[in-house]
């Protein structure tokens, strides 16, 4: 669990260039290239930018984010966020005035005779 | 809720698809259209599509609106906004300026909501009067389930879902999202590559 | 009031079924079959063959209808098509061209 209360930030006036990984959740002000590789929780606060392929388990986009996403259990793109790449969750959110344009790809669980 | 109640009058303009109808082709009109059965083929309108929780469309979709809480196999263009409710499902495109999934719903395709850029708050057409906090999507799914029940009478042709679009098309202006708390001012030092992380707690 | 209504603006080009009632206020073209009943109002239009247990016409209707239980033709109406069902009623007004089958073997 000691991972599990850290919250790391990567403040606004920071770019990070490679690959990015580790436990403990992260807060995303700054701008990240590269590789992102999260245990646990990402944060993409509305002045981050994240040009990465992102796997985490948990992300909350309020910012930028352009690259594959691949998030073990939930995805959420609020209000402020542009997102542009394709998704992989159990659970996807589009908040409304949100810009998203991509693919999402979720379990769907569609009826027998269709 | 309080918001659906006030537009509930949409004139003589309800058509409704019941739960045992099966309507297999193509299906053109000007006006709101509910589908609590099944529809396959092709579907225009120049309105809005609510697709209730027993309702299947297999069809390409080109609407105004959609709201989506049972199932619709296929692609959907919208000229104004697609609405995936916590129980809707969804396998195809999505073609709208607008794109709403709401925590439960299931999706697997392609979106394109078209501009690259976000477009600034007033400009918005339709911002919804459901209030809700900028920064979780929870309190969100409340009022697109419940009004799903309400809108079984068959007594009444016009449910309330139809007039939360109706009350959607009103001009409001959302408040823009609250901005960011202030943080932490992080001193990095001026090169690039410096990662600097903090502990905060 | 009937679950399913077809309203004035639409126009489905296709098949409907179902076991309960519709009643159309639009334009219909291709095939019907219901359970129950149909009802086409003064401003539907069906082009279409018609199987149902009731159906009550104050519209248009293009088309065969066999029915189980009972054809209502409305003043006002117009409909094209033969009519086959165990009761037929044709209103004073209503227009109607094709033959009338009563003697329906099932029932």
């Amino acid at each position: 669990m000691a991972t599990n209360d850290q919250i790391n930030i990567i403040g606004k006036g920071i770019t990070i260039r490679g690959s990015l990984t580790g436990g403990g959740d992260l807060v995303v002000e700054g701008r990240v290239e590269g590789q992102v590789n999260l245990k646990n929780h990402l944060t993409i606060e509305s002045s981050g930018v994240v040009e990465a392929d992102i796997r985490a388990d948990e992300l909350t986009i309020n910012g930028t984010a352009s690259g594959n996403i691949d998030a073990g259990t939930k995805c959420s793109i609020n209000q402020s966020a542009k997102v542009n790449g394709d998704i992989k969750a159990t659970r996807v959110v589009i908040e409304d005035g949100a810009v998203f344009n991509g693919s999402i790809e979720m379990d769907v669980k569609l009826p027998d005779d269709i | 809720m309080a918001a659906t109640k006030e537009f509930s009058s949409t004139g003589g303009d309800a058509t409704v698809i019941g739960p045992s109808i099966l309507i297999s082709g193509k299906l053109t009109g000007d006006e709101d259209l509910t589908v609590r059965g099944r529809v396959e083929g092709e579907l225009n309108l120049s309105k809005t599509l609510i697709v209730e929780t027993s309702g299947i469309v297999k069809a390409n979709v080109s609407v105004r609106n959609a709201i989506v809480s049972g199932v619709v196999v296929g692609n959907i263009t919208a000229s104004e906004s697609v609405e995936l409710t916590r129980e809707g499902r969804m396998v195809g495109d999505i073609n709208s300026p607008r794109v709403i999934i709401v925590d439960g719903a299931s999706f697997r395709g392609h979106v394109d909501m078209g501009n690259a850029e976000p477009r600034p708050q007033s400009e918005r057409p339709a911002a919804r009067p459901v209030v809700r906090p900028a920064t979780t999507s929870r309190p969100a799914t409340v009022p697109a389930r419940a009004a799903i029940p309400v809108a079984r009478p068959a007594a009444k042709p016009q449910p309330p879902p139809i007039a939360k679009v109706e009350a959607a098309a009103k001009p409001e202006n959302k408040p823009a999202p609250p901005p960011p708390p202030p943080q932490p001012v992080l001193v990095g030092e001026a090169g690039k590559k410096k990662v600097l992380v903090k502990k905060k707690k | 009031m009937a679950n399913t209504i077809i309203g004035s603006s639409i126009v489905i080009d296709g098949e409907i079924s179902g076991d309960e009632d519709l009643v159309i206020q639009g334009t219909v073209k291709g095939k019907i079959s219901l359970k129950e009943s149909l009802f086409v109002e003064a401003s539907g239009v069906v082009e279409a063959d018609i199987e149902v247990q009731n159906v009550d016409i104050a519209g248009r209707v293009t088309g065969n209808i066999a029915a189980t239980d009972k054809v209502e033709l409305k003043a006002d109406c117009r409909v094209v098509g033969d009519v086959r069902a165990p009761r037929i009623l044709i209103a004073d007004g209503a227009s109607f061209k094709g033959n009338v089958d009563m003697d329906v073997k099932e029932r």
